[in-house]
């Protein structure tokens, strides 16, 4: 009888406990954050934007957070920190979240509610290298027409194979955009860019390459290029605009040309953290959409002043210039061969924040595509994993507390009561290939080069 | 001649000022303040003259003109963030009194400026982490090498490890010392952080060996005869350490302790820089990644801070060796 | 004879690389309370091993010393030193030199002002009144001595041993001290086994002068009483045919009987067993 009454009486703790828990109040208002010292990570890029943003425009704090933003010196040590506590929260690749909870590299739980931009990357190759490709890219009044595609640097690579010299690249990652973007590219060329066989020990991604590609961090690309240890690479911004003001490389395209409005950096937690403090994580969310919108508020009119804050020595640290470069709506390829590319950056628009799940089965197909997913899965375990890494049910929280407030519109927003997390079958992609997330494997039939 | 006081070397300036200076004097100072600024002169011209011919992707590299242009700017940037602190606090406090008013359980907790360090921030968190570490390896070192020369058991048995230690790179020790601390080290709410953590004991790791190897060689050293002093007393073997062992070797160990702090310095800048560690090192290596137009200006600041950090440690522990050791010859230069 | 101090049969053999080095061999000596005495022979005859098995810092590996009844088996300030060259700790003034042996030896004894008097005392007995807040380094050779003495003097040995007290001395300095050590061992009747090599300095001193043989195997070959009167005085002792007979008779020792040929023995030796 006695151990009944105790146990009732701690049902009834439980779940009082559970409502006064509850993230988001009846009135649409978010509880007070769990916790308020928060420090986040990022790496020197362009698109750490939004984090820089929601701080100098306190909206870390209207949130009552109090952040403190650590600039990181790679992909790795970052999300080790996010994996050890160290950092409560990271800018990361789209591919780390996933990577890391289907055990790709280092075996942690990390989750997204936020997605922090849409594009943003290129690929730069030397000044050498540019000059032997030229021959090959089609051109119209004297320029060349963009995007270039990768045919013109395969018979390039054939000289330089032929010569005895492999042709290398760099990206930044294993799971990063950039290699997925950059493999993407090549194979669209006819150019093999390597497998992975994590299955028999080997993560180089060599197998079968006719370019090899290798892990270098990002602010340290253009200096690895001048020194020729690579002879091209694949990057965010202010990167490859940094080696065309240098004089050391010419970017050839942008991952726009490669597949407009392509998904790119996320904001990540793990999910240890997520449910230890899920009020917390909410206002996190709400102050990274406000900074987003901020970013692109007005056709970009916000864009200088951004990227004055950027260029500060503890965020991305380049010159003014350089950063003002891409962010601004335009793209040097050849030096003074500026061209609009309003789109280069997309922060807002088009619903980049929202972390839709066909976002993520895209990154899942090229993890496949290239070995890094070492067997055939079925169409479900891709639907299984983006749903356990990709939260826009934490999303959707934040962005109803802000409509609540009155800080944003519900037009922001897509709309949510009839949003089933999947953007429509998607073309604009360099070989013309249509992608739709809800068949994963059928995607990947449609490849020439790489696994099925 | 071992102790400088005042009046010695004022003399030669007190002779010129009364104009009645003679030879020795005036070659007094030339060696003292012309030759040195001749020295530095020299130096900086050659600098000026050979930056103006290497070309980095980063522009011209810097000559003195510019780092002291930079030098400027840090300091500027120092202030504002100085200033952007107080704004911090004051929005800090509205924002206590709203959430008071709305949640009046609430404990109210008052926060340091989140803002990015500074270079003076930086060079702060520095030299707290060289002391600490710095401090920490003594604390080890010095009763550890009194063992060691006193029991020639004992060191029979330690020798092996340290000549096996002592040569090991900070690079080396950095990883595991994360790893460990890590491991060790998981309390939610840390009183210091783990990077702290992580640089203190890499910094400890490094520069113990100086101070235990010389403190070691002092005590084995003491003189024969003031170990018959102490047989003949009676000293107990406390007596003994401290009054005759522990000052006898204090030379030695000094000598030991200012190579340790210099090591310690050294250290600590290259594991900042390679674990990401507030500090120095993580200064220069975020203006190296950020391969702005003034970062190599902003690093060469910071290099000179670096070199004139490392020379005030070893002079305030020349001062201290100079106040606390009987033996003046031992602390000349 | 009253005896305060017995060497009977001390033998003391090392062990060496080259085998055992037997240094002294059955040294007999007694000494009465309040003596002086002598220990002369030329170097390495092994007066200073003796002298430091009476001090206890070596054992004896034959016979043994007994003082007042104890056998003496440790160093201790019932007998204490006078080392050659002063060993004063450099990094304590002269008074704390002295200090550190009256706390050791009358810490249970003494009050603190008692102890600071007494030290004082001891300081003022060899002349240093003037300089006792001084380092070692800030004073001569002659006044280090001097504080070595007091410093000794001052735990108020049974016996007082001294190693060449003044060999590294000028000739000056020297015959001061010894005039002082004369004084002192007047007023307080202080046994004394004091080592030299200077004959004049042993027959100006001493109630008996013990000539050692040479090495290996040294021991005592004659026994000299000097029965000069006290107080004595260096410059009415020039002509007095006691005082030339005496020096007379050690000198003959010295380079007829014990005409130094033996090289000179290792210095590096240690003792065959250390507990006898």
């Amino acid at each position: 009888m006695r151990a009944i009454k105790q146990g009732l009486g701690r049902l009834m703790a439980a779940l009082l406990m559970s409502t006064l828990s509850l993230p988001v109040l009846a009135d649409g208002t978010v509880g007070w954050p769990e916790k308020a010292d928060l420090k986040f990570g990022f790496i020197k890029l362009t698109d750490m934007a939004p984090l820089a943003i929601a701080y100098e425009k306190g909206y870390f704090e209207d949130e009552g957070l109090f952040v403190t933003l650590e600039a990181q010196a790679n992909w790795k040590v970052l999300l080790d920190r996010v994996i050890d506590g160290e950092l409560d929260g990271a800018h990361m690749l789209a591919g780390q979240p996933l990577g890391a909870t289907i055990g790709y590299g280092t075996k942690a739980h990390i989750i997204t509610a936020f997605s922090m931009d849409l594009n943003g990357n290129g690929i730069t190759v030397s000044n050498d290298v540019w000059q032997a490709m030229k021959a090959h890219v089609p051109m119209k009044d004297g320029k060349p027409v963009h995007p270039i595609k990768a045919d013109a640097l395969k018979p390039v690579v054939e000289q330089y194979r032929k010569d005895g010299k492999p042709f290398k690249m760099g990206m930044v990652f294993p799971v990063s955009t950039h290699n997925y973007e950059l493999r993407y590219w090549l194979a669209a060329g006819g150019l093999n860019p390597g497998y992975y066989a994590p299955d028999k020990g080997d993560t180089s991604g060599q197998r079968q390459a006719d370019v090899l590609l290798s892990v270098t961090p990002p602010p340290q690309m253009p200096a690895t290029l001048e020194a020729g240890t690579i002879y091209g690479y694949c990057v965010g911004e202010p990167w490859n605009q940094q080696a065309v003001f240098k004089g050391i490389g010419v970017p050839v395209v942008t991952d726009y040309g490669i597949w407009k409005n392509n998904p790119e950096k996320v904001f990540g937690v793990s999910k240890t953290w997520a449910d230890q403090y899920p009020n917390t994580h909410i206002h996190v969310v709400k102050a990274l959409i406000r900074a987003a919108k901020w970013l692109d508020e007005n056709n970009n009119a916000n864009r200088p002043e951004a990227v004055k804050i950027l260029s500060r020595p503890n965020y991305v640290g380049a010159d003014y210039d350089v950063i003002a470069n891409s962010m601004t709506g335009t793209f040097e390829y050849e030096k003074g061969d500026t061209r609009p590319v309003p789109d280069f950056n997309v922060f807002f628009r088009y619903h980049a924040t929202y972390p839709f799940y066909s976002d993520a089965i895209w990154y899942l197909t090229q993890m496949r595509r290239w070995g890094q997913i070492s067997e055939h899965k079925p169409d479900s375990w891709y639907m299984d994993v983006a749903k356990s890494v990709y939260r826009p049910d934490i999303y959707e929280k934040a962005a109803r507390a802000l409509i609540a407030e009155g800080k944003m519109s519900a037009g922001d927003f897509p709309d949510f009561d009839n949003e089933d997390g999947f953007k429509p079958p998607q073309t604009g992609f360099i070989d013309d290939i249509t992608y739709d997330g809800h068949q994963p494997n059928a995607y990947l039939a449609k490849f020439p080069i790489g696994l099925k | 001649m071992a102790t400088l006081t005042a009046p010695q070397w004022m003399a030669p300036y007190q002779a010129l000022i009364k104009g009645q200076i003679n030879r020795s004097q005036m070659q007094a100072i030339l060696r003292q303040v012309l030759w040195p600024v001749m020295g530095i002169a020299v130096f900086l011209l050659m600098w000026q003259l050979a930056a103006s011919h290497i070309d980095t992707s980063l522009g011209k590299f810097p000559g003195p003109a510019a780092v002291w242009e930079q030098m400027g700017n840090l300091v500027d940037e120092h202030q504002q963030a100085r200033q952007r602190e107080a704004a911090f606090h004051e929005r800090q406090e509205k924002y206590i009194a709203m959430r008071l008013a709305q949640d009046p359980d609430w404990v109210p907790v008052h926060r340091d400026y989140t803002g990015a360090p500074t270079f003076f921030d930086q060079i702060g968190t520095s030299l707290i982490t060289v002391m600490s570490g710095f401090l920490l390896a003594s604390v080890i070192a010095i009763p550890l090498g009194i063992v060691i020369g006193l029991s020639s058991t004992v060191h029979a048995a330690m020798n092996p490890l340290i000549q096996l230690f002592k040569p090991v790179s900070p690079l080396a020790w950095l990883p595991l010392v994360t790893m460990v601390v890590s491991a060790l080290y998981t309390s939610s709410d840390p009183m210091v952080a783990k990077s702290f953590l992580n640089s203190m004991f890499t910094v400890t790791l490094c520069c113990l060996w100086p101070t235990l190897l010389n403190t070691a060689v002092g005590v084995t050293s003491v003189s024969q005869d003031l170990l018959n002093v102490s047989r003949v007393l009676r000293l107990s073997a406390l007596a003994h350490v401290r009054k005759i062992v522990l000052p006898s070797a204090l030379p030695m160990m000094f000598t030991g302790l200012r190579l340790s702090l210099g090591i310690a310095w050294m250290v600590l800048i290259a594991a900042e820089m390679l674990a990401q560690n507030p500090g120095l090192g993580k200064f220069v290596w975020d203006e190296f990644q950020n391969g702005s137009s003034q970062s190599l200006s902003r690093i060469m600041v910071a290099v000179v801070v670096i070199g004139l950090i490392g020379f005030l440690l070893d002079r305030l522990m020349l001062m201290l060796q100079r106040a606390l050791v009987w033996d003046k010859t031992s602390a000349q230069r | 004879m009253k005896t305060l101090l017995e060497l009977s049969n001390v033998g003391m053999a090392f062990d060496t690389p080259k085998g055992t080095f037997e240094a002294l061999r059955e040294v007999n000596l007694k000494i009465a309370p309040g003596e002086f005495v002598s220990l002369i022979g030329h170097s390495g005859c092994g007066k200073s091993t003796v002298l430091n098995i009476v001090a206890g810092l070596l054992q004896a590996t034959d016979g043994g010393v007994i003082l007042d009844r104890h056998e003496v088996n440790e160093p201790g300030p019932e007998r204490a030193v006078v080392f050659q060259n002063h060993s004063l700790l450099p990094w304590l003034t002269a008074f704390e030199n002295v200090e550190l042996a009256v706390k050791q030896v009358f810490r249970k004894s003494k009050s603190k002002q008692e102890m600071r008097d007494w030290v004082a005392h001891n300081l003022e007995l060899v002349h240093m009144a003037h300089a006792m807040h001084k380092k070692p380094e800030e004073i001569s050779g002659g006044m280090k001595q001097r504080v070595g003495i007091a410093r000794a003097l001052a735990m108020q040995p049974q016996v007082l041993l001294m190693d060449e007290p003044f060999g590294a001395l000028d000739a000056l300095t020297r015959a001061h001290l010894q005039d002082s050590l004369m004084d002192i061992h007047r007023q307080l009747g202080t046994t004394v086994i004091m080592i030299t090599h200077d004959v004049d300095e042993a027959v100006l001193l001493s109630d008996r002068i013990v000539m050692m043989t040479n090495g290996p195997a040294a021991t005592i070959g004659e026994i000299l009483p000097v029965e000069l009167p006290r107080p004595r005085d260096r410059l009415a002792l020039a002509d007095h045919p006691t005082y030339n007979r005496c020096r007379q008779r050690v000198l003959q020792f010295l380079y007829e009987k014990q005409r130094k040929v033996a090289p000179l023995p290792r210095r590096d030796t240690t003792p065959v067993r250390r507990q006898a």
